[in-house]
């Protein structure tokens, strides 16, 4: 504690330091405020900057060298007076601070964000869209989902948006300025103006936030627009947003921590990180706003792809964000993006079920013409193979059993499983077969609504013989439903063949057989003539209807197709041969034999051919090749 | 199960449906008494927030969080009325099809009220910190020319941040701490364009007012039968969620509250009301009052900090060193108070935020909920 050496000469320092910081008190002369210190001259910010720091010094000498009471009556004017001097210096320098900020606070520049030589829509690797044979039943959901796998591809395409795997930090001005910056905060924070720093800074770097977040096009849509949404708007802004969060956290909000450091570089503990928070807090709650409200969005069967894309996104860009908001006051944000996540997975879990309750629900009665594959088939077997294509993160995702069916219930109303094929298989797999189990149910009550026993066969056969080969279609699919589970599919639809046939051909057959021909009488013994003429008239009939009719049905798949006609061939024309073989001769040594025998054999395997086109044909037709 | 359904013997349809009606007679004697007590725990929760202790004056942070408390007790037990044991094909039937949606139609505006808010708690916060700089520079002993500057100049800018017209979030003049400079030609346009200290994390077009005068749109009290069975928690829940969503609307800034309704269609005679309108009219007396002038909300700290924050700005105006010894009294006690306020906010405001949160995951749980059990009682189409 002793009086400074040479007073005057200190003084002198003072004085002349004053000077300077009057000279540029912008409150009170026009001049001060018409340039900017550090806009003007490296020399001119220098002067200055050495002319707070002289005035700091004297404050804290000041402070030091009470010793007196006297002293210290001077010492108290004096330092009113130097602290008035420091605060029209501070004042300044919070203004040169916020100007320089301005300067250098556009949106990110746009080659940080977009890669200029990539092209728009590079072709990379297409899923292979699937293509069925029949295009004649094509309906508006089997287009959906050709356009849900189309689009699946798309977002693994390369973006326009520069590659963004990991963090990158840019500069996000230059040096000189974040040297100045650095200065000017060293000395308002030493002098105890803290508060004001931060302030502005937060204020100037959000706005600069604000206009690249509007450059990465990312929207301010409150939860109420998003459920107003329809679903295809929804999904390309998902698609956005995936790529604009990669680029915010990984680029932006990481550039803007590092500037936060290199500012407030040992300027003092946590600076940098309360500075940071109040730049990027708003900004970075702004962005998960968009996946929060998606996660909350009513749940419908086609939205689970997208939300799968979004919780990989974000499950990716995890590390990130708790790497750039790793301090503790940005635990929410952490917090939130948690959150987030488990919502979305929440969300898909809850859209699976919700989609298996759908099936089992699914209420159409009108059969379809022709016992076709039904579009439910259709859809349903379209979206399990896509769920087979996200199967890594939904093995993650999906952890509990269907939550029915697992029991043996008895209870004809509602489907379940057995348990042998159940071992060791995942649970997302367990959902898969379910699903098959569910559909199949639901399958067999729309059977019951055609009048026609046959044509239910048909469909059954139809149906559960699409799943097989969707299943086998799909390695991923056939691993998951396992070949146990796919050779009782197959038995069943082979079953639903059989129990056609016998529903449609062995009355048609009976028609042929050997027994109640032959008559022992008094005067003629032998075939009676009027019971085969009968047959003949009984099995024409019979024949022409069930070809009439089965000619409208329809069998897609080609080599079904042809197996059930071969396979009907084989019983009916043997019998039909030896049928006429035995008989004709009884039928044509009457009179007008044409009547009776109106088809060849060879008419029989040609009229087969017509069966399961889905084609009617004219009576006429079928005389006329006879003849 | 509806008794009519049932085709048996005459006999037995007798007896059955005797059966029938005396269960549905006990399980709708039960749920009568359940309606009966919330509305009772309604009316007496809401009792106790209209007469609030000193620390808890109407509208400061403390109460605000005993409001949001209150709503997430009564909405538990009215979740609790509705879908425990609840049969989903009853809820997707007349009157159920118009009021659950409607409800859930809510249930969306108010998880957008809540961001709002939880995002207007920010520009309280903002103000914080500018009287957080006043009363460091007014804390000074002595307090000299160059503390009293300085504090002013926190001061005005947090007069112009409280006195900020909701719509000019996007608005430079007002947004900034004030410039030394004024007029800067030079600048102007610069400042102009970029700066946006508080935008709103908000579409332009949302407003807070017109959210909450849709949610009182077709707001209809259940009248005749539907008034003493379901329909009428429902209306209940549906006044409250309400009721929240705008006192939260008027204490706190959020975009676009010009505008923002005050009355409320609720008949008075439903006596579980009555309180909550007494509330509602004396929230809404102060909003009219103070609407013309502009302010930041009817937060009580807010309220506080205002006129402290003006009655320091009227001291720095007419300050010269060494000041006068009564005014330099009387100053510290503003500044006494801005401390008080101070330390209520920064130890209230971020669990007021947290607890709005708490309030949002509540509501999303619940429409989750209420969505499942519309799903199973109705026929989806794929």
């Amino acid at each position: 504690m002793e009086l400074p050496e040479n007073p005057n000469k200190d003084n002198n320092g003072y004085e002349s330091a004053e000077k300077i910081i009057l000279r540029w008190d912008s409150t009170a002369s026009e001049e001060a405020r018409e340039k900017m210190i550090f806009e003007t001259d490296r020399h001119e910010a220098d002067l200055y900057l050495h002319a707070v720091d002289e005035i700091q010094r004297s404050l804290s000498n000041a402070s030091i060298s009470n010793n007196t009471n006297a002293a210290a009556a001077v010492a108290v004017d004096d330092q009113s007076k130097v602290n008035s001097t420091i605060q029209i210096a501070m004042a300044r320098l919070e203004d040169e601070f916020r100007n320089i900020l301005m300067t250098h606070s556009s949106a990110l520049e746009a080659d940080s964000l977009f890669d200029p030589s990539s092209s728009s829509f590079s072709a990379s690797s297409h899923h292979e869209l699937e293509e069925d044979d029949s295009v004649s039943n094509e309906d508006s959901s089997h287009n959906d989902l050709l356009r849900l796998q189309f689009q699946h591809c798309e977002s693994s395409d390369s973006s326009t948006f520069r590659s963004t795997s990991s963090i990158r930090e840019v500069d996000l001005m230059p040096i000189e300025a974040i040297c100045d910056l650095h200065a000017i905060a060293t000395r308002m924070i030493s002098s105890g103006y803290l508060r004001e720093c931060i302030q502005v800074y937060g204020s100037v770097r959000k706005s600069a936030i604000d206009s690249s977040f509007r450059k990465l096009g990312i929207e301010k849509l409150s939860i109420g627009d998003i459920q107003r949404l329809e679903w295809e708007a929804l999904e390309s802004k998902i698609r956005r947003w995936i790529r604009a969060a990669k680029v915010c956290v990984r680029i932006l909000f990481a550039s803007e921590r590092k500037l936060c450091e290199q500012i407030f570089e040992s300027v003092g503990t946590d600076i940098d990180d309360a500075c940071f928070m109040e730049t990027v807090k708003g900004p970075a709650i702004q962005l998960f706003n968009f996946p929060e409200a998606i996660s909350i969005s009513r749940r419908s069967p086609e939205k689970l792809f997208k939300i799968l894309d979004l919780h990989d996104a974000l499950m990716d860009l995890l590390p990130d964000i708790e790497a750039v908001f790793d301090s503790k006051s940005s635990e929410s944000i952490r917090v939130q993006a948690a959150e987030i996540l488990s919502r979305l997975a929440e969300a898909a879990r809850g859209i699976l079920s919700e989609f298996e309750s759908a099936i089992l629900r699914e209420p159409s009665r009108v059969p379809v013409p022709g016992g076709t594959i039904h579009p439910l088939t259709r859809y349903v077997m379209n979206y399990i193979s896509l769920i087979s294509d996200y199967k890594q993160t939904l093995i993650e995702l999906i952890m509990s059993k269907p939550s029915t069916g697992l029991r043996y219930s008895g209870d004809q109303s509602t489907p379940d499983m057995e348990f042998a094929e159940l071992e060791g298989k995942t649970p997302l797999a367990l959902h898969l077969i379910w699903i098959i189990v569910v559909l199949q149910f639901n399958l067999e009550g729309k059977s019951k609504h055609y009048r026609d026993a046959s044509l239910a066969h048909l469909f059954i056969m139809n149906n559960v013989h699409y799943i097989v080969q969707k299943v086998k279609g799909s390695p991923e699919l056939r691993e998951m439903i396992g070949d146990d589970y796919l050779r009782k599919l197959t038995g069943k639809f082979r079953q639903a063949a059989t129990s056609y046939q016998r529903a449609t051909w062995v009355s048609v057959l009976y028609c042929l057989r050997d027994e109640g021909l032959h008559v022992s009488g008094s005067f003629s013994s032998g075939v009676s003539k009027s019971a085969l003429r009968e047959r003949f008239k009984t099995f024409n009939a019979m024949f022409e209807e069930v070809h009439r009719t089965q000619a409208t049905w329809l069998i897609p798949d080609t080599q079904l197709r042809e197996e059930l006609r071969i396979s009907i061939s084989e019983k009916l024309i043997p019998a039909y041969r030896s049928f006429l073989g035995r008989f004709r001769s009884h039928i044509e040594s009457g009179k007008h034999p044409e009547n009776y025998i109106k088809y060849s054999v060879e008419d029989l395997e040609t009229a087969v051919l017509d069966f399961f086109e889905g084609y009617p044909i004219s009576h006429q037709h079928l005389r006329r090749r006879s003849q | 199960m509806n008794a009519n359904e049932y085709q048996g013997s005459f006999l037995g349809r007798i007896s059955i449906r005797r059966n029938q009606v005396v269960v549905m007679d006990a399980i709708h004697e039960q749920e009568l008494e359940d309606i009966e007590l919330f509305q009772k725990h309604v009316s007496d929760r809401f009792s106790e927030l209209s007469s609030p202790s000193d620390d808890d004056a109407i509208l400061s942070i403390s109460w605000l969080r005993k409001l949001l408390d209150v709503f997430l007790c009564c909405e538990a037990e009215f979740e609790a009325i509705l879908l425990m044991d609840r049969d989903p094909y009853q809820l997707s039937k007349p009157p159920f099809d118009r009021l659950i949606p409607e409800l859930l139609d809510r249930a969306v505006k108010a998880l957008d009220i809540c961001n709002a808010v939880t995002n207007g708690v920010e520009s309280v916060r903002h103000c914080q910190k500018l009287a957080e700089i006043a009363i460091s520079a007014l804390d000074q002993k002595p307090i000299g020319d160059g503390e009293v500057k300085r504090a002013k100049r926190a001061l005005i800018t947090l007069m112009a941040a409280i006195n900020l017209d909701d719509k000019d979030g996007t608005n430079a003049k007002s947004t900034e701490r004030s410039w030394s400079f004024g007029r800067r030609s030079g600048n102007k346009d610069r400042v102009a364009g970029q700066f946006r200290s508080l935008s709103w994390q908000v579409a332009k077009n949302w407003s807070a007012a017109k959210q909450i005068q849709s949610t009182i749109y077709n707001l209809v009290a259940p009248r005749g039968a539907e008034a003493s069975g379901l329909p009428s928690p429902i209306y209940t829940m549906n006044v409250i969620m309400i009721f929240v969503m705008w006192a939260l609307v008027a204490a706190i800034p959020c975009q676009e509250r010009t505008g923002l309704p005050t009355h409320f269609p609720v008949p008075k005679q439903l006596n579980w009301a009555h309180s909550l309108i007494g509330l509602q009219e004396k929230i809404a007396d102060e909003w009219k009052k103070k609407e013309k002038k502009g302010m930041a909300g009817l937060l009580d700290e807010m309220q506080r900090m205002e006129k402290s924050a003006q009655s320091l700005i009227d001291f720095t105006d007419s300050f010269q060193f060494p000041g006068d010894a009564e005014k330099l009294q009387e100053a510290a006690g503003h500044v006494a108070e801005l401390t008080e306020i101070c330390r209520i906010m920064e130890q209230g405001l971020t669990p007021l935020q947290m607890h709005i949160r708490e309030v949002f995951h509540r509501i999303v749980r619940s429409r989750t909920e209420f969505l499942d059990v519309l799903e199973k009682g109705s026929l989806p189409v794929i």
